[in-house]
């Protein structure tokens, strides 16, 4: 018996193949940086492999250069300062709505039973198909923009939103009633502050539905907007500028990503996984 | 007099809570047949008494508590403090719940603050207040922490030393030890002897706990599982200035022994 080692019990996991497994911050560094990398490469390969007299698929070398040309212009500036306007206000309105709304059905019952079927329904419809309607109503300047983006993503808000805040511990509630609470602090002081880090994922989710809504906005009718300006370079084959303004929508949406992502771990610290 | 009427321990007058016939029939879901929890309770908690209620799972402990509280209705019987009866929850009636309530995004002394500030306590009134409290439940060195930073013994202090911010004159405890290991467990029972004798509060509480129960009570209630009813009401000789030499007490074990058997007879 002496001489044999004893053998090790269980089994021993790779952290990478973990399943709910924790890598240390270099590691994860590492492999999201080898996973855009992949990304770029593929597509500097592809670019070069399909290169040919009419370009289909600018190299990532032409889609900077076009990205300096559009920044140089200044067109560049116009068209995300107009964009980021419209989905600034509309979306703001939307999470406006959606914070009052969903608070609401997410703590009231009464408010849950008049709401929910309400949308319910009206969740179905799909808000790109309300843009001729809101052309009609509204002309064609900025408000039928504005409401577009509001109408397709303030359900989803609401709807989230309403989750989040029914999903604050009854417990919880209880005890500030006993402490002397009244139903207006536990709403400012309870369910508000418990549900802020939630409402903030949401929102950050549903920010992508914004931009969504502000493509179809400005295809249809615009004179500026990131859109706007890809459908132009489409008319005229300017696939690099095209790749340009797309990688522009990409670069907004990460930056807007850890935004709100710094925000959240800011304000709520207690919240962090 | 009513059924549940007596006099009762600690030379207490007349009865700071009392319940009487108190019934609470959970309605059932889709067909299914509802839940009786409470079936006619008669209880009384004398002013300044400590009162346990043991029963088995599901008996119904937290059901009644949460009457109490003001938090439940019951479906027939009345709950009366102070010969007024119960229609909500308020701070005269301070809770600490079986489940872990702390609000998570405050620090130890906000979450001990919130009461006073829902009293409209002033400023300077309420930092002394808080690092009274603070003393009391041993965790000074703590206020500034985050409950999920905290052990469960520590949760379990801050969520007491919360409850007694706004001065209640009752308290009503759910199970508030059940998560802790024995040694914990005693260091606080010990602890909320001394704080019932400094605030001279009437206590209500909930547990399973057998030893905790003669330990700490006047009197017990023992509940008979589903529905919950009184099954037996034992008095507990010990007076109020007890120590850990009531554990070795002979009649401590015989009174353990006894309510353990009503527990085995009155479960289902
Ligand atoms: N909101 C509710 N809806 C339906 N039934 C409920 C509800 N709350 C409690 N019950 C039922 O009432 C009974 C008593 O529950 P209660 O929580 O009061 O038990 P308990 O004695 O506190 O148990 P434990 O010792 O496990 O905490 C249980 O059968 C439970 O299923
Ligand atoms: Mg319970």
């Amino acid at each position: 018996m002496s001489d044999t080692a004893p053998t090790a019990r269980g089994r021993r996991q790779s952290p990478l193949f973990q399943l709910r497994g924790e890598l240390d911050g270099r590691t994860r560094l590492m492999l999201g940086v080898a996973g855009v990398a992949t990304l770029l490469i593929g597509w500097e390969a592809a670019a070069r492999v399909l290169a040919g007299d009419s370009i289909l698929l600018p190299t990532i070398g032409q889609t900077l250069t076009a990205l300096q040309e559009l920044a140089r212009s200044g067109e560049l500036w116009g068209d995300l300062g107009a964009s980021l306007r419209r989905v600034g206000i509309g979306y703001a309105v939307s999470l406006a709505l959606g914070v009052v709304l969903g608070v609401a059905m997410g703590s009231l019952a009464s408010a849950e039973a008049s709401l929910e079927p309400v949308f319910g329904m009206v969740r179905y419809i799909p808000a790109s198909a309300l843009t001729p309607l809101f052309l009609l109503w509204l002309g064609i300047d900025e408000s039928p923009k504005l409401a577009l983006i509001v109408v397709g993503t303030v359900f989803y808000n609401v709807l989230m939103v309403a989750d989040v805040a029914r999903s604050v511990p009854t417990p919880l509630i209880n005890a500030s009633y006993t402490l002397g609470a009244g139903r207006l602090t536990v709403l400012r002081r309870v369910i508000l502050p418990h549900s802020w880090p939630g409402i903030i994922d949401v929102a950050r989710i549903n920010l992508a539905a914004a931009w969504l809504m502000l493509v179809v906005a400005e295809l249809l009718a615009a004179d500026q907007g990131l859109a706007f300006r890809i459908v132009r370079a489409q008319r005229f084959r300017q696939v690099d500028r095209m790749f340009a303004l797309l990688l522009v929508f990409g670069l907004i949406g990460v930056a807007s990503d850890l935004a709100l992502r710094a925000l959240k771990s800011w304000t709520s610290p207690w919240a962090r996984a | 007099m009513g059924p549940g009427v007596r006099a009762v321990g600690d030379g207490g007058a007349a009865a700071k809570l009392r319940c009487v016939g108190v019934t609470k029939r959970f309605p059932g879901r889709r067909r299914q047949p509802g839940t009786v929890a409470l079936d006619g309770i008669d209880l009384e908690v004398g002013e300044n008494e400590l009162v346990c209620i043991v029963g088995a799972s599901g008996c119904g402990k937290s059901t009644l508590l949460n009457i109490v509280g003001g938090l439940e209705e019951a479906t027939e019987g009345t709950v009366e403090v102070d010969g007024a009866p119960v229609i909500g929850p308020g701070p005269d009636r301070g809770m600490v719940f079986q489940a872990y309530s702390l609000f998570p995004w405050k620090t130890v002394a906000e979450n001990i603050r919130f009461g006073l500030e829902c009293a409209g306590t002033p400023r300077p009134l309420r930092a002394e207040r808080v690092q009274e409290l603070l003393g009391i439940v041993g965790l000074t060195e703590f206020a500034d922490t985050l409950p999920r930073d905290l052990s469960g013994g520590m949760r379990q202090r801050v969520a007491i030393a919360r409850a007694l911010a706004p001065e209640p004159d009752m308290l009503l405890l759910d199970e508030p030890f059940g998560a802790l290991d024995a040694q914990t467990k005693q260091v606080l029972q010990d602890f909320l002897l001394t704080v019932w004798q400094r605030t001279g509060a009437t206590i209500l509480m909930v547990t399973h706990d057998v030893d905790e129960a003669v330990y700490l009570s006047s009197r017990v209630y023992v509940f008979s599982s589903r529905p919950g009813r009184v099954a037996e009401e034992i008095e507990v000789p010990f007076g109020a200035q007890r120590g850990p030499l009531v554990r070795r007490d002979p009649r401590f074990l015989d009174l353990r022994d006894e309510i353990q058997d009503h527990l085995r007879t009155n479960v289902r």
